[in-house]
């Protein structure tokens, strides 16, 4: 049986550089709810960076990625400089120098990819949802975290993909194809908003319709978090659901702020914020010395 | 050094019962800090505060709504549960509807002896508030009077507001000490001492505290201090949470709720009229919020003991669904910022999500210090 829900898991490495080059070797490995990242910069530059699924074991996790970022590049652990980790296991990560929380990191990220004009990071993660205010620096000066709920998250988009049998990466796009927008889905919940969908597919309405209720009730959801905080401009999102445009194009409807594009994978934000603190402190480490 | 008033907040069922053992007299349960405990005390009762134990349970959703708070959901489960069985007496002084749903759902299902309702009235602004509450109080020490069987005189109530009073002195001495640079003892160490002060004899209890104050000054605790933080809000005996807080590298200086600060902030002022005496010094004591109007006289008092204790940053907590907290909190939180104090707001509910509140705990920190993330 197909796993609709299953993304495809890559990495990257800048085949044009070569890292014996460098002097500031440092990592930052994101170990989240349901993806891990794994971020190496080199002198400042995104260098590598490998996303696959996080496992029950977050140790475990935190090396595989760390291992498949740093596959084809000749690079060992043993010549990064600094490691930070960060996300929910950050703790759990056995090789790293220093733990930072994903907050802080996904500002610094979003600095990096954004530019400083960033002031509101929203973060979409697999299991929850985090609107940061930040400084020119991308440091954090205020943020609002959703609570115990997952709706609005990642694992809510994936339950939705294996219902309705629709990859999760065509998900955002499938939901825009309505002629109409239909009422959101009236259950944040992502139990009860399954129920309500599978009782709206038998009303006989398409695939598309029931995609475009449920992203529009996710987006609108996060609205009420962002609204919490403040949102000010320039706005960025990070995060898994950063990709999907359904959600993403509702969501800028709904505040009528355009998210800021990048060329760098949304998803790794919060690996290259720790990799970027990792060089602060790498650097402030051998100055030290 | 905390270690017997850490030992009567861990086994406060144990300390109530040896106490009945010990001296013959009742105890009594109650359920909110407006209730006039010297009247109690100078009967020879011992009030005890009913709180809950953090445990999840099952056994009030037959009595009390699913979203009512945590709290008065967590203190109906301790009496449903049998675990104050040893109560002579239970009361209420009228605080939230929530809390008073826990009241008298226990007085239906646990029925003790003695069990009062004191109408203590919201509005304590108004002038008629102390006339009204001074005559509430002379019919509540009939009712004592009656239930016990003792006559209450002038001298035991001079007697018990002075055993009052030197505790309200005596934890204020020890929050002074707070003030220090490298303050000698933790927030979950004085979230104790409090909580301890609630459900022992004061007598006792101050001759604890007289103990400690003679050592505290020169205690060296060997922790590093950093963050200086306030916690702010309703209820709150989590010393889970506060030990989880302080170990990630921060202090809690001070608080402002009524597990601390608005349990012993005032005391009673001699009047001729003790009823009376007694009456104003509920009224005028820091307010709840269910009691905090018109005018919003709480948040110039936390400003000060943000400003006195030099605060970093503060944690405004609630109970869930805690309704007049969930008014003052937006309020309070502008006032702190605007004074430079950073807030973190965090809904509390039976148990803790230490995962969950520990990165939102770590990032306040991040966010409050200036540590070398940056170049």
């Amino acid at each position: 049986m197909a796993e609709y829900w299953r993304w495809k898991e890559y990495r990257w490495h800048d085949a044009e550089v070569d890292w014996r080059d460098g002097e500031l070797i440092t990592a930052g490995v994101d170990v989240g709810s349901v993806s891990s990242q794994a971020v190496i910069m080199v002198d400042g530059e995104l260098y590598a960076f490998s996303n696959m699924r996080t496992g029950s074991d977050s140790p475990e996790s935190a090396k595989k990625v760390m291992d498949w970022a740093l596959e084809g590049t000749g690079l060992t652990l043993d010549d990064i400089g600094f490691v930070v980790g960060t996300g929910y296991g950050r703790v759990n990560v056995p090789f790293s120098n220093k733990a930072i929380t994903e907050i802080a990191c996904h500002a610094r990220g979003a600095n990096f990819m954004y530019g400083p004009s960033v002031r509101t990071v929203l973060d979409m993660g697999g299991q929850d949802c985090k609107v940061i205010r930040c400084d020119e620096r991308g440091k954090v000066s205020a943020f609002a975290m959703n609570d115990k709920c997952a709706a609005g998250t990642g694992r809510g988009m994936e339950v939705f993909a294996d219902l309705l049998a629709i990859s999760i990466e065509d998900v955002g796009e499938l939901s825009l194809q309505v002629d109409e927008e239909p009422p959101p889905v009236s259950c944040t919940c992502v139990v009860f908003a399954k129920s309500e969908a599978t009782a709206l597919l038998r009303e006989g309405w398409p695939k598309s319709q029931v995609l475009a209720a449920y992203c529009s009730a996710m987006a609108h959801r996060v609205v009420t978090l962002l609204e919490q905080v403040g949102i000010e401009k320039e706005f960025a999102i990070t995060g898994g659901i950063a990709k999907n445009i359904g959600v993403v194009s509702r969501l800028e409807d709904e505040i009528g702020i355009k998210a800021l594009r990048s060329k760098i994978d949304a998803q790794i934000a919060g690996g290259l914020g720790g990799a970027l603190f990792a060089q602060s402190l790498l650097k402030k480490k051998l100055s030290a010395n | 050094m905390f270690d017997k008033l850490r030992d009567w907040e861990r086994n406060r069922h144990e300390y109530a019962k040896a106490w009945k053992e010990h001296t013959g007299g009742k105890v009594l349960g109650y359920f909110c800090t407006y209730v006039p405990e010297e009247i109690l005390y100078a009967a020879g009762v011992l009030p005890v505060r009913i709180l809950g134990s953090h445990e999840p349970q099952d056994v009030t959703e037959p009595h009390i709504f699913g979203m009512f708070c945590p709290f008065c959901r967590d203190c109906l489960a301790q009496g449903l549960r049998g675990r104050y069985d040893y109560l002579d007496g239970i009361m209420i002084a009228q605080s939230c509807l929530h809390i008073r749903q826990a009241y008298t759902s226990w007085e239906k299902h646990r029925p003790t002896e003695f069990s009062y309702y004191l109408c203590m009235p919201h509005h304590v602004q108004s002038p008629r508030a102390l006339p009204y509450l001074t005559e509430d109080l002379a019919q509540f020490k009939t009712a004592v009077e009656e239930w016990t069987g003792a006559t209450i005189t002038d001298g035991d109530l001079d007697e018990a507001i002075e055993v009052y009073n030197e505790n309200r002195r005596l934890l204020r001495a020890v929050y002074e000490l707070r003030k220090a640079a490298e303050p000698p003892l933790t927030g979950e160490e004085a979230m104790e001492m409090v909580i301890a002060a609630q459900m022992t004899d004061k007598a006792e209890h101050n001759q604890e505290l007289r103990r400690i104050l003679r050592e505290l000054p020169n205690r060296q605790n060997g922790r590093v201090t950093g963050a200086r933080l306030m916690i702010i809000g309703s209820e709150d005996d989590d010393t889970k949470f506060m030990n989880m807080v302080e170990s990630c590298g921060a202090t809690f200086v001070v608080d402002e709720h009524c597990t601390g600060t608005r349990y012993f902030w005032n005391e009673v002022e001699p009047r001729a009229n003790r009823l009376e005496a007694i009456a104003a010094r509920y009224i005028d004591r820091v307010p709840c919020p269910t009691k905090d109007w018109v005018e919003r006289k709480r948040i110039a008092h936390i400003l000060e003991l943000a400003e006195v204790w030099n605060v970093d940053g503060a944690v405004v907590m609630q109970q869930k669904f805690c309704d007049p907290h969930e008014l003052d909190t937006p309020a309070i939180r502008k006032a702190l910022e605007e004074k430079g104090v950073k807030t973190l707001f965090l809904e509390f509910d039976v148990t803790v999500p230490v995962g969950q509140f520990k990165v939102r705990v770590e990032a306040f920190l991040e966010m409050l210090g200036e540590e070398d993330l940056f170049e």
